[in-house]
């Protein structure tokens, strides 16, 4: 590592601004993950207890997260 | 779906599906058929959008400035410093998923079961495509035209389309009462 990048590298891992902006862009990263996740689970014919089990959360909040906007489209059709 | 609809208006969807693609977009939204709409190029929502003043170089800059990528170049770079390749994550999971996943799963889509082969419809430009059937109806056409898309696009009015047509200063009535007015209808 040249003097410049290791500098660089020390610099951003001490700045906040950095630091605060990889926790933010991390959250969304998670979110979309979680969202695609579950979505593929429930193509393969998982329940909402299995998912929330493997997620480690509630049955209830899995399903108010992810279960709404399908059943309106659901509904929709 | 698209039985009734006309070569042009096929050739607006394929066109969506295309941009969506090339703008690396998860679905296809409202916006994506603005430039499908645009780039069919000689139907009469092309040509009444033409004299509008809108251009495909406009639509796509209002996109772009309107769409925030889920992970910007900057929270790219605090990713790594963390170590974390936010690349190397996205080729892994769109080696699974298709193309546009990681968007796609933030926006919701709209869409039931997998279907990974193609670039699905968001809710809101399925909605539109649901809309150019009653406006072909309320016109009295057996058939489904690039006008009819285009008269949609304005009546459904919240889509990022909509939303690009009025920072772009027109007007939804003065479009939709020139693509009356070009088919012979009083508006």
């Amino acid at each position: 590592m040249s003097e410049a990048t290791e500098l660089a590298h020390a610099a951003s891992s001490t700045d906040p601004e950095t630091g605060l902006r990889a926790v933010a862009a991390l959250r969304r990263l998670l979110e979309s993950l979680e969202a695609l996740q579950v979505q593929n689970a429930r193509d393969h014919h998982w329940s909402w207890q299995d998912i929330a089990t493997a997620l480690g959360v509630s049955k209830q909040a899995v399903h108010k997260k992810h279960a709404g906007p399908r059943r309106r489209i659901g509904r929709a059709k | 779906m698209f039985k009734r609809f006309t070569s042009g208006a096929r050739e607006v969807v394929k066109r969506a599906q295309a941009e969506a693609r090339d703008l690396g977009h998860g679905w296809i939204g409202t916006e994506h058929l603005l430039l499908g709409l645009l780039g069919e190029g000689e139907g009469i929502a092309a040509r009444a959008l033409r004299a509008a003043g809108i251009t495909a170089r406009v639509v796509r800059d209002e996109i772009e400035r309107l769409v925030e990528p889920l992970i910007s170049g900057p929270d790219a770079d605090a990713l790594r410093a963390i170590g974390i390749d936010v690349e190397h994550v996205r080729a892994r999971i769109e080696e699974s998923f298709g193309p546009g996943a990681l968007e796609r799963a933030r926006l919701g889509g709209c869409r039931r079961g997998p279907s990974r082969a193609f670039i699905p419809f968001s809710c809101r430009s399925k909605k539109v495509l649901e809309l150019s059937l009653r406006e072909a109806l309320r016109l009295r056409h057996n058939y489904i035209g690039t006008e009819h898309i285009l008269l949609a696009l304005l009546r459904e009015g919240q889509g990022l389309a909509a939303q690009i047509l009025v920072r772009s200063g027109v007007r939804a009535d003065d479009l939709r009462r020139a693509v009356l007015a070009a088919l012979g209808k009083v508006a």
